[in-house]
C-alpha cells in the first residue's frame, strides 16, 4: 500500500542510511565471497592439475610409510582397466621412496618421484613448474628436477651432481648419482623442498628388477566421476587402495571444510547486522508513529493491516537495499572474474603460502539465490517483533495529550 | 430516535493501585441530528466519556449502545470495524496522516471500506470543497494552518459516513477565527446532512453555539440543558 511506500520517504536520511549500509553490507559481503570463492578454487584446480589429479591408486600403506617395497602389486591391470575407462581422461604412473639427496654442502631428506616424461606431461601440468633448465624428456643420463628453494641452500645449478640414496624393495640401500636437469618452482615452497623428480625408469633400474610403481594417477573428464571411479577400482582390485583428491589431500580438505565455515561466518556476520539495522530503524520508526497508528486504529484500520503495512515497510526498504547491493555485486564479479584482482600489494605473504596472487572471484547463481533467501527471511524476522508491538498500539495513543 | 445511548457507565483508571473514578453511573441519551457539548473542568471526565461513546476504551461497568447495539462487549477486531463503519473521529491535535495529503487522508478511511476508486475521489473532492480547502486537495499537513488541518479532519471524520461524530476539544488548539470558522462548517453539516456532533470543550464560544449542553463535575453528569433553537 501506498502508506508503507510514503512511510519509507518520510525520512529519507534515516531510510537512506539503512539502504546504503544494506547496499554495502551485501556488496561486501558477496565480494568476498567471491573472493574466497576464487581462491580457494584456484588453488584447488592447481593442487589437481599440477599433481594430486582427480584420484590416485596406493598400496595400502603406502602413503603413511613410504617403501619402496609398498608398491602396487597388478599395476598392469589396473593400468589397463584405466585405459579403457572412458571417464579417464589420463593416467600415468609413478615410482616413489623417501630417501636422501646429497650434495657437496649438505644432506637432506627428500622424497624421490619416479615419473614417465611423457605420459605425467599429459596427465599433470608439473611440467609448467620449470624455472630453469629442461624437463625430465632431456637428453643427459640420470636427469633430476630439484626445488628452487632446495638448490638455493644446496648452491646447486644446472649440470650439478646429486647423490640420491633410498631404500630397495628388499630394504637395501642403494645410491646413485644424478644430474641436475632443471629447476622448478611450484606453488608451494614446502613442497619443492621435500620432493626431487627422476625418470621412473632410471629409478627402478636401482630398485627393482622388474617395472615397480607405487602410485598411480589420474585425470578424469569430469571430476565428478572421481567417487565412482574410485568406488570400481576398489571393488575390482585388491592389495590396492584408490582414493580421490578429496580423500588424498588434507589441503583441499581443509579449504572445502575451512571455506564453508568462513562462508558461514560471514553470511551470519552479514545477516545479524542486517537484522539488527532493520531492527533499530522500524523500532525508531514506529516509536514516533505511536500516536499516528492510534489515530489508524481509532478510525478503523484493523490490527492486520497495520501489521502488514509495518511488514511491507520494511520490506520495500530492505529489498530494495538487498537487490541493489547483489546486483552491484554480480556486476563487479562478472567484471573481476575476467580481470581479476591483484592481492600482490596487500599480501605478500600468500606467495609464501603458495597461493596466487591474482585471483578470479566468482560466485554460484545458487549462492545467489540463497543469500536472497536469506535476506527475505531476515527481514521478515526482524520485522515481526517491530510490526506486532504496532499492531498491539492502544487506539487511546490517538488521543493522548502532547 | 436514540443512536448513541449509555447505561450506568463508569471508568475506574488503575482500580488496583490509585483508583480514579473518572466516570461515575453515567447514562445518557443522543438522538439523530444533536449537536451537542460535553463541558466541564479538566479532569471531570469528558475525554473518558468520549473514548467509551467511541469505543476506543472499555468501561469498567456499565454499557454503551449505538444504533440499540450494545458495543462495550464487542470482539476487539469487531469494534474496530464497528469504529470504521459507524464513527467518526475529530481529534484535538488534527492526527492527520503525515505522508498524506489532504485528498488521501479523507480517501484513506474510504480506501478501508472497500469503496470503488470512483466513489473515493468523488467524495474526498466533494468533502474537501465543503469544508473550503478545493484549492488545498493536494497539500501535505505540514503546508496547512491548524484550522485547516483540522477541517481535513472533519472532512476525514464524516468521509466514512458514520452516525455520529465524536470531536474532542477540536478547537483547543485553534485561534478564535479558525475556531469559528470550524463550528460554521460542522454546523451547517448538521443543519444541511443532519450529521450528529458530540464534541468536549473548554470553550465558552463553542458552548454558546451547542444547542444541547451536558456539564460534567467529577466524572458525574452536573447538568444538561437542551436550548430552545431560535
Ligand atoms: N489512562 C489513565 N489512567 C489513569 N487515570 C486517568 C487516565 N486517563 C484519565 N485519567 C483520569 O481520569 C480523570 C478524567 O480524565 P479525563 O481525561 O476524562 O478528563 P477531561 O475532562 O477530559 O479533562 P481535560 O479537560 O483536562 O481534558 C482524571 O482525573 C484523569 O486524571
Ligand atoms: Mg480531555
Amino acid at each position: 500500500m501506498t502508506i508503507s511506500w510514503r512511510n519509507i520517504w518520510r525520512h529519507p536520511g534515516r531510510s537512506g542510511v539503512l539502504l546504503a549500509s544494506i547496499i554495502a553490507g551485501l556488496w561486501a559481503g558477496v565480494m568476498i565471497i567471491g573472493l574466497m570463492n576464487g581462491m580457494f578454487l584456484q588453488r584447488m584446480d592447481y593442487l589437481i592439475d599440477s599433481e594430486i589429479t582427480h584420484a590416485q591408486v596406493h598400496h595400502p600403506e603406502f602413503l603413511t610409510e613410504g617403501y619402496s617395497r609398498l608398491y602396487i602389486p597388478n599395476h598392469e591391470e589396473i593400468d589397463e582397466w584405466l585405459r579403457d575407462d572412458t571417464r579417464v581422461r589420463s593416467h600415468t604412473l609413478r615410482t616413489i621412496t623417501d630417501g636422501m639427496l646429497q650434495s657437496p654442502v649438505k644432506t637432506s631428506g627428500t622424497r624421490i618421484r619416479g615419473v614417465d616424461p611423457e605420459r605425467e606431461r599429459e596427465t599433470t601440468t608439473f611440467h609448467e613448474n620449470i624455472i630453469d633448465g629442461e624437463y625430465l624428456d632431456s637428453s643427459i643420463r640420470n636427469p633430476v628436477l630439484v626445488g628452487k628453494r632446495l638448490a638455493d641452500t644446496h648452491n646447486l645449478e644446472l649440470g650439478d651432481r646429486v647423490v640420491l640414496t633410498f631404500e630397495d624393495v628388499n630394504n637395501e640401500l642403494t645410491s646413485a648419482a644424478f644430474n641436475i636437469a632443471g629447476i622448478f618452482e611450484s606453488a608451494s615452497p614446502q613442497y619443492d623442498d621435500a620432493n626431487v623428480f627422476v625418470r621412473s625408469e632410471d629409478m627402478i633400474r636401482l630398485i627393482a628388477d622388474r617395472p615397480i610403481f607405487h602410485e598411480i594417477a589420474m585425470m578424469l573428464h569430469n571430476e565428478d566421476d572421481a567417487e565412482a571411479v574410485t568406488a570400481g577400482l576398489n571393488e575390482r582390485f585388491s592389495g590396492i587402495e584408490a582414493q580421490t583428491w578429496y580423500e588424498l589431500s588434507p589441503e583441499i580438505r581443509m579449504m572445502v571444510e575451512f571455506g564453508g565455515a568462513m562462508l558461514f561466518i560471514i553470511t551470519m556476520i552479514i545477516m545479524l547486522a542486517l537484522a539488527f539495522g532493520i531492527l533499530n530503524t522500524m523500532l525508531m520508526a514506529l516509536f514516533e508513529r505511536m500516536r499516528e497508528i492510534g489515530v489508524l486504529l481509532s478510525i478503523g484500520m484493523s490490527r492486520i493491516r497495520i501489521f502488514l503495512m509495518i511488514m511491507l515497510e520494511a520490506t520495500i526498504l530492505t529489498l530494495t537495499g538487498a537487490l541493489a547491493g547483489i546486483g552491484l555485486a554480480w556486476l563487479s564479479i562478472r567484471k573481476l572474474s575476467e580481470s581479476g584482482i591483484n592481492l600482490e600489494m596487500f599480501a605478500t605473504g600468500l606467495a609464501e603460502i603458495g597461493w596466487d596472487h591474482m585471483i578470479y572471484p566468482f560466485v554460484e547463481g545458487s549462492e545467489f539465490v540463497t543469500i536472497v533467501i536469506l535476506v527475505i527471511t531476515i527481514t521478515i524476522l526482524a520485522t515481526l517483533y517491530p510490526a506486532v508491538k504496532a499492531m498491539r498500539i492502544n487506539p487511546l495513543e490517538a488521543a493522548r495529550d502532547t | 430516535m436514540a443512536i448513541l445511548e449509555t447505561k450506568n457507565l463508569s471508568k475506574i483508571y488503575n482500580p488496583d493501585t490509585v483508583p480514579v473514578h473518572a466516570l461515575r453511573d453515567v447514562s445518557i441519551t443522543i438522538d439523530k441530528g444533536e449537536f451537542t457539548a460535553v463541558r466541564g473542568p479538566s479532569g471531570s471526565g469528558k475525554t473518558t466519556l468520549l473514548n467509551m461513546l467511541g469505543g476506543l476504551d472499555r468501561p469498567s461497568k456499565g454499557a454503551v449502545y449505538v444504533d440499540g447495539k450494545e458495543i462495550t462487549n464487542m470482539k476487539d477486531s469487531d469494534l474496530i470495524d464497528f469504529r470504521l463503519r459507524n464513527i467518526g473521529f475529530v481529534f484535538q491535535h488534527y492526527n492527520l496522516i503525515p505522508v498524506f495529503t489532504a485528498r488521501e487522508n479523507v480517501s484513506f478511511i474510504m480506501l478501508l471500506q472497500n469503496r470503488s476508486k470512483e466513489e473515493i475521489r468523488k467524495r474526498a473532492d466533494s468533502l474537501l470543497e465543503q469544508v473550503g480547502l478545493g484549492s488545498k486537495k493536494d497539500s501535505r499537513p505540514v503546508q496547512m494552518s491548524g484550522g485547516e488541518q483540522q477541517r481535513v479532519a472533519v472532512a476525514r471524520a464524516l468521509a466514512s459516513e458514520p452516525m455520529f461524530i465524536l470531536a474532542d476539544e477540536p478547537t483547543a488548539n485553534l485561534d478564535t477565527a479558525a475556531a469559528m470558522n470550524l463550528l460554521d462548517i460542522m454546523e451547517k453539516m448538521n443543519r444541511d446532512q443532519n450529521v450528529t456532533f458530540v464534541f468536549s470543550t473548554h470553550d465558552q464560544r463553542v458552548i454558546d453555539r451547542a444547542r444541547r449542553v451536558i456539564t460534567m463535575v467529577d466524572g458525574a453528569i452536573h447538568k444538561d440543558e437542551e436550548k430552545v433553537s431560535p
